[in-house]
This record gives C-alpha cells, structure tokens and sequence, in this order.
C-alpha cells in the first residue's frame, strides 16, 4: 500500500468543512430554532414594540435588531462553537492530526454560517415586512445588501479569531458567554455605538462589526448621525479592521496548534 | 530522509502533564506519564506495545503521531521530527484511537470518510473508490450509509480503523485496535492488521490483549510507568523473565522452606506463591528441561492434594512478572 500523492489542500479542507456543516445542520433539526424561528420571532416582537412608536424607518431597527440577534451570533460564534463541539465529539484530534490546517476548517464553517445567516436574515426580513405590509424605508437598498453582506463578514472575522479560543482551550464557550451580550453592545449590533458613552467608544472600534454596522445605518437611514467621521470613514475603518483580524487568524492557529499540542488538552470537553 | 531510516525511533522522551485545579488560588499537579523512552522500531513489521492502565501507551502514540509534544527528548517518525516536521509527517501517518468518541455521529460512516478523504488529501478522483475499497476490507459496507449513531460499539471501531487506512499510510498508529469488537470481528480486523502489513505498511500497536500481541506481533515492548521495561520477541521475553516453560503447583498451604527447597531445584529462575482460591499455588519459571513436573512432586512430598502441571510461559506471565517487578 504505497501513499499516493496527497492531495490535501486549503480549498479542499474548506469545502469539506462547509459540507460537513450543511450535513449537521440537516441531520439536526433543532438548529431551525436559533437560526431561522427564534431570529422570526424576535423580529416580530421588535417589530411590534418599534411600531408603537412611529416612524418610517422603525422596520429597519426590528429587522436589523433584535430580529437579527441571533444571526449575529449565529455568524460570529457558530464556527467556535462548532469547535467545541468537536471537543466533545472526539473529532478534533483527528482533525487536527489531517494533514489541512485546522484554519481552513474554521473558514468552511464560517463560510456556512454566513450563508445560513444570510438565509436566516432574509427569512426575518420577509417575515417583519409581511406582517408589517410595507416594505422598510432604505435611503440606498442596493448599496445596504451589499454593505449588509459585508457586516456578515466582518462578524465572521471576528469569529475565525474566536474560534481559535476553542481550539486553544475548553472553557472558550464560558468566556464567550461572557462576552456575547457586551460584544453584542459594544458593537452596535443592538443600537448604534454613538449612544455609549464616548469613553467606550475605543474598544468597540476595536472590532470590524462596530465599523460596518455604522455604514450600514448611513445607507439605511436618512440624516443618520453615527461617527462623526462619516460613511466613507466608518467603510475603511471597517475593511482595515476586518484585515486586521483575518491576519490574527492566519498566524494565532498555527499559534494555538503548537499551544494544545504541548498542553495535550485536545481531548478535554 | 532515506526510506533506510527506522520507522520509529526516540532517544529520551519525556511527557509531563500539568493539571490545574482552583480559580483564584491555582493548584498545579505534575504528572509525568513518559519518563525517557528510547525505543527503535524497523520499517515494514507489527511492533506491539504493551503496559498496564496509566503506564502512557496512549500518550507515546500521540506523540508519534504528532498530536502531543514530547516535553524532551526527540522521536523520529519515518526519519521525520514529530514536532517540527509535522507537515511532512501527517499525510503518511494513520492513527486509529478507537472509542466511542472521534466520530460525526450525526452523519453517515461514509460522510465522516468523505470528510476525513478531503481533509487527508486523498486524491479526489479516487475519493469514492477508495471509501467503498475500506469499507469493504472493515466489512461495513452494508452500512456505510446509515448514520454513525446507530452503529453499535464495534461497528464504530471499525469505522476508526477504516479512517485510519484510508489515505494509505506508511505507518499506522493502532491504539487497541479490537477493544469492544466481537471475536468474530476481532479477528477479521487481526487479519487485516496482517494484511496491512503484507502491503508495506508499519503497524505500531498497543494492545491489552496478550494473544493478540503474541499472534501478531514479531517484537514487543513493555512499557511501564512511563518506560521501556523491556523490548524482544516474545521468545525472547520469555527467556528475560525466567524461562519458557511454567509449572504451576497447588496444595492447601506450603511451608516458607518448602519454597526454598523448590527454588533450588536445578532451572528453576523464579518462584512466586500466590493464593488460588483454597489453595495456595507456587508457579515456577523453568529455563531448561531439568526440572519435570514429577521432581517438584518429588520435592514437596506430604502434600496427598498436591497437583503439579506444565504449560508454556504465556505472554501474559511475561508481562505480569515485568509489570510487577517494575512495581516492586
């Protein structure tokens, strides 16, 4: 049984972890419920709250609120989660022992959490204009899809970043948990950063979300005020952030990689 | 690195574990599992490993198969750093932990191959044929498709074992290969195993079973706590711990200078009293033909209940007798 030439290689290690993914995902229907009902149903109610105060622009704040929520999170700490959960499994030692970068593993789930997210958030949006019978008033609709795609991608950043917490140890989800409410915060996921005091202001623009989800509100809303430095700012600021972030990836895995395999804890959950 | 190089070889390796236990006073406990293991192990055979329960079978192998850092010394995998050349390392290295656990159970046993084939860089036009070529040597062909958490324990190790040759591996790690399997199962993997190995793969394997060692397994090594306490063939084996013949002999009680008389019998090396339900048994390690079952009869007369028998010194009297030495 000679070896073959191995064929292992970046792209290959992403698209079996992204099919991996959609298979959990379909064999486990109880992921419907984080991911597409709940996200509905916290839309819905946001909905109703914001109606109560008028507006032509309170759709948006339901749709991108706490309708969204759990997409964000969904987005940011799938992939992590998705690594502690191989802890529990057993899995991560024979991946780690593959010849494919545990990174691009990651980067498969991220891929998959970001498309499902992006499903989850269409289905909220849908679902909000529905029972709302109007569509949300948007100053630039195409301009806010694809600043919305990139506010995913911007959270998923983030996450690969986190990810590597899980691999590094098996108390990231109890760090995460944490963390989630604050990140949500912190970030603007909620509301917009600008109603924090200005103190807080620096560690938000910390993470790339923060940066994106500003923009995304100039596209959204009319004579919206966020950062004082404006919608181009806040779109460099973003993309310099995400760079950021995607090159602490690159290097804190192989990091981490060496960390647990001097530590021996792959196997704890 | 020339393909002459030892499939395995370590010089002084060492592992210590560190465990911390509290939040805001840290206590930290040291435990040291390999306390300086050298071993050599040539291309192209079965070497088994063999140690009690804590004795770090486990944890050597994962170091061989790059997934734990030695804390010192150096191992050597096919001529290869297992710390520094690891990306060199895993795509020839198999590695079979077994279990419960290191499996998608949610997904099929042919998912978690496709899986395992993308990340192991099996080539991707083979992929399939080789999936349906593993299943078929572990025999789980008829449920391939069927999600892994149906499987029952064997099935499971099966499925391990098919992921570990998936990627055709130079040297497969085989972490007790047949725990949990059925002797039917068991022994179809035993064949396999063989197999292997007819192929020019190198098989390191540690086992708690001692026949399965002996059957398979030209050299062995035993390991305990933390070292190498002995390394031969199994003939070999015999002959460091006393002997290849055994007489065991059983009364209800013999007296301290009976035991001396015994002792000195001509071949005898070792003589160990042990209580065997009523009875007291004495076994005898025996290196030449001297010593008969009728001269220790001979030796211990006024015993109307005494019964002396032979038989071979099997591997598992081989391993006690270092296992217990080195407790001693």
């Amino acid at each position: 049984m000679a070896l073959v030439q191995a064929q292992y290689s970046g792209r290959r290690g992403v698209s079996a972890s992204l099919r991996l993914s959609v298979l959990q995902f379909m064999a486990d229907p109880q992921w419907l419920v984080p991911s597409m009902i709940a996200p509905v149903i916290f839309g819905l109610v946001s909905f109703e709250l914001f109606a109560g105060y008028g507006g032509s622009y309170y759709l948006i704040y339901a749709i991108l609120g706490a309708g969204m929520m759990s997409m964000w999170g969904q987005t940011l700490y799938g992939s992590g989660w998705a690594t502690g959960q191989d802890r529990v499994f057993g899995t991560l030692e024979p991946t780690i022992q593959s010849p494919t970068p545990y990174l691009y593993v990651v980067l498969g789930r991220v891929l998959w959490n970001v498309v499902s997210g992006l499903i989850g958030g269409l289905i909220v949006y849908i679902v909000v204009v529905a029972a709302a019978r109007q569509l949300p008033a948007v100053t630039d609709p195409v301009g806010f899809a694809v600043l919305f795609v990139f506010v995913m991608l911007t959270l998923a950043a983030v996450g690969v970043v986190f990810a590597a917490f899980y691999v590094y140890t098996r108390y990231a989800g109890f760090i995460q948990n944490i963390g989630e409410f604050a990140f949500y915060v912190g970030t603007g996921c909620m509301f917009p950063v600008v109603i924090l005091p200005f103190l807080a202001w620096p560690a938000s623009l910390f993470f790339p979300p923060t940066w994106a989800l500003d923009a995304l509100r100039y596209l959204a809303i009319p004579g919206y005020q966020g950062f004082r430095w404006g919608f181009w700012w806040d779109l460099v600021g973003a993309v310099g952030t995400t760079a950021v972030y995607l090159g602490i990836a690159g290097s804190i895995f192989h990091r981490v990689e060496r960390h647990v395999l001097e530590m021996g804890n792959l196997s704890d959950y | 690195m020339s393909s002459s190089s030892p499939a395995i070889e370590t010089v002084g390796v060492r592992r210590v574990f560190e465990s911390r236990k509290g939040f805001l006073f840290r206590e930290v406990t040291r435990t040291e599992a390999l306390r300086g293991v050298d071993l050599v192990v040539e291309r192209g055979s079965i070497f088994g490993l063999l140690g009690p329960n804590g004795a770090g079978k486990t944890t050597f192998t994962k170091i061989l198969s790059t997934l734990l850092s030695p804390s010192g010394g150096k191992a050597l995998v096919l001529g290869h750093d297992v710390t520094t050349e690891t990306a060199w390392l895993r795509p020839r290295i198999g590695l079979v932990l077994g279990g419960e656990r290191g499996l998608y159970n949610r997904i099929s046993g042919r998912e978690n191959l496709r899986y395992f084939a993308d990340l192991y860089g099996v080539p991707a036009a083979e992929r399939e044929k080789r999936i349906d070529e593993v299943l078929a040597r572990v025999d789980l062909v008829w449920a391939a498709d069927r999600r892994v958490e149906e499987y029952s324990r064997g099935m499971k190790q099966k499925l391990h074992l098919a992921r570990g040759i998936l990627h055709r591996p130079e040297i497969l790690f085989l972490d007790e290969p047949t725990i949990g399997l059925d002797p039917k199962s068991a022994r179809e993997t035993r064949k396999l195993v063989r197999s292997l190995v007819t192929d020019g793969v190198t098989i390191f394997l540690t086992t708690h079973y001692m026949f399965e060692a002996e059957e398979l397994c030209p050299q062995i090594a035993v390991l305990s706590k933390g070292r190498i306490v002995a390394r031969d063939t199994v003939d070999g084996l015999r002959k460091l711990v006393g002997g290849d013949r055994t007489l065991e002999a059983e009364a209800y009680g013999f007296e301290d200078k009976e035991l001396d008389i015994v002792r000195h019998l001509p071949g005898v090396s070792k003589v160990v009293s042990e209580e065997y339900g009523p009875s007291i048994r004495l076994t005898m390690r025996v290196r030449t033909r001297e010593t008969t079952p009728e001269d220790v009869s001979r030796a211990l007369p006024g015993h109307p209940e005494l019964s002396v028998r032979e038989r071979r010194t099997s591997l598992e009297d081989v391993y006690l007798d270092l296992v217990e030495e080195e407790a001693r």
